[in-house]
């Protein structure tokens, strides 16, 4: 039944999202394959006026059976250089996390999973962490250490990412 | 003696390289997962009830400050109940115990389903989006095998059931929530940490595994309009357990024992 409670949970995911991400936030994200409502696949638009702007990023939800008790994990499956994410693509916020289970030290008052929580908030998360990296908690440290002390080498190794996710 | 080296052996995650540090993170949560699974294998999410008397061994015979208040508690109750310790034994054993008072109570059952039918309404409408439809659902089936007059043993197993057992407690824990934001103006003197309500439901009370105090039990007795009665039994003084009822004065349903970090439940 954890699995049922899930599909169906996911299912109405998958209306708010398309509801209320698609055109505003540049977001589109569903079910690879609609046999299978666990694996999701997103595209991200960098989010305007910030240095990852006009990319098209890909990424992947993996939903676990018992979601919402816990959360899913993503993944960008396009090259990025980000300090929230690790160096093999996976996105490491404090919301894709529950309280207590806490490597990276987040804030308290950071927003955590819980089962009230949604993929429209996971996903406009994504969008502002990459608008605003996290550099207290760096999942890739060499992208943490070149946000804080060289923002020039930065935005133009975010750049080459934009023009790569385009397929220039 | 090299410093640096020694820092890096130590705190691999400081390690300058990012694989390094996601080996790391992967280390502690796995070693955390562990820890989950071994104490879900050596405990039942909700227990067979079970003499008092096996509390005795659970201490050490010259552990006078708790043999003594066990003696204390056996002379007030016959039987104890244990669950799960994974931070949502609160909320699964005042759950198991009310609606296992409710299996002998028709009347109050009928009453408790109208409310709680209610409940969900009024939620639903105030909040759409965090309406707990699915969890209520899970509820409403476990109080339906409550009407069926279902066996004790059938209540047990369906607590025992991983599924159910967990969105019983997220619909609790819902609950709790909504009620305490709900009375926000009242709540929020008692709320550390210079946190909204708000907040601090999102981050002490909806998530699961987080633990309940007062405050979620004072909400959630409420909220239900169930009185609950704890035990409190710790290291302090007295060779006498303490204990509390929410909210104060009322006739207790359900009978808790807290032991610091847990809860287990209660029968006279």
């Amino acid at each position: 039944t954890f699995k049922m409670t899930g599909m169906s949970l996911l299912q109405s995911d998958l209306e708010k999202t398309e509801l209320t991400l698609n055109p505003p936030e540049g977001i589109v994200a569903g079910p690879i394959d609609e046999e299978n409502f666990f694996e999701w696949e997103a595209l991200i638009m960098g989010p305007e006026d910030t240095c990852f702007a006009g990319g098209v990023f890909p990424a992947i939800l993996s939903f676990p059976l018992d979601y919402p008790l816990s959360p899913p994990k993503m993944r960008f499956t396009c090259e990025m250089f980000h300090p929230n994410i690790y160096p093999d693509g996976r996105v490491c916020i404090s919301i894709l996390h529950a309280p207590g289970d806490d490597p990276m030290g987040y804030e308290s008052s950071a927003e955590r999973w819980s089962p009230v929580q949604s993929v429209e908030k996971i996903l406009l998360s994504v969008v502002s962490m990459l608008a605003e990296p996290n550099d207290e908690s760096g999942a890739n440290v060499d992208a943490s250490k070149m946000w804080r002390e060289d923002r020039e080498q930065f935005k133009n190794k975010a750049e080459q990412l934009v023009r790569k996710s385009l397929g220039f | 003696f090299d410093p640096v080296e020694n820092v890096k052996e130590l705190f691999p995650c400081f390690c300058f390289s990012g694989v390094n540090c996601l080996a790391y993170d992967e280390a502690i949560m796995a070693q955390q997962d562990r820890i989950q699974q071994e104490i879900a294998t050596m405990n039942p999410l909700v227990s067979a009830r079970l003499e008092l008397s096996v509390l005795y061994k659970e201490y050490a015979q010259d552990d006078h400050v708790y043999q003594q208040k066990i003696k204390d508690l056996h002379k007030k109750y016959a039987y104890i109940r244990k669950t799960r310790p994974d931070g949502n034994c609160f909320y699964r054993a005042f759950g198991f115990s009310h609606l296992e008072a409710l299996l002998e109570d028709s009347k109050e059952l009928q009453k408790y389903k109208t409310e709680a039918m209610n409940k969900i309404a009024e939620r639903a409408d105030q909040n759409k989006k965090k309406c707990p439809l699915p969890f209520h659902g899970k509820f409403m089936d476990l109080i339906e095998l409550v009407e069926k007059q279902a066996s004790v043993t059938d209540l047990l197993n369906a607590f025992n059931e991983q599924s159910i057992s967990d969105y019983l407690v997220v619909y609790l824990r819902l609950l709790t929530s909504g009620y305490l934001q709900r009375e926000s103006h009242f709540f929020e003197h008692f709320i550390e940490g210079g946190r909204t309500v708000k907040e601090f439901c999102q981050q002490e009370v909806e998530p699961m595994s987080k633990e309940s105090d007062h405050i979620h039990i004072i909400a959630l007795a409420q909220a239900l309009n169930v009185s609950i009665l704890v035990e409190y039994m710790d290291r302090g003084e007295g060779g006498s357990t303490n204990h509390h009822i929410f909210p104060e004065g009322s006739d207790p349903k359900v009978y808790l024992l807290y032991r610091p970090g847990h809860y287990d439940i209660l029968y006279k």
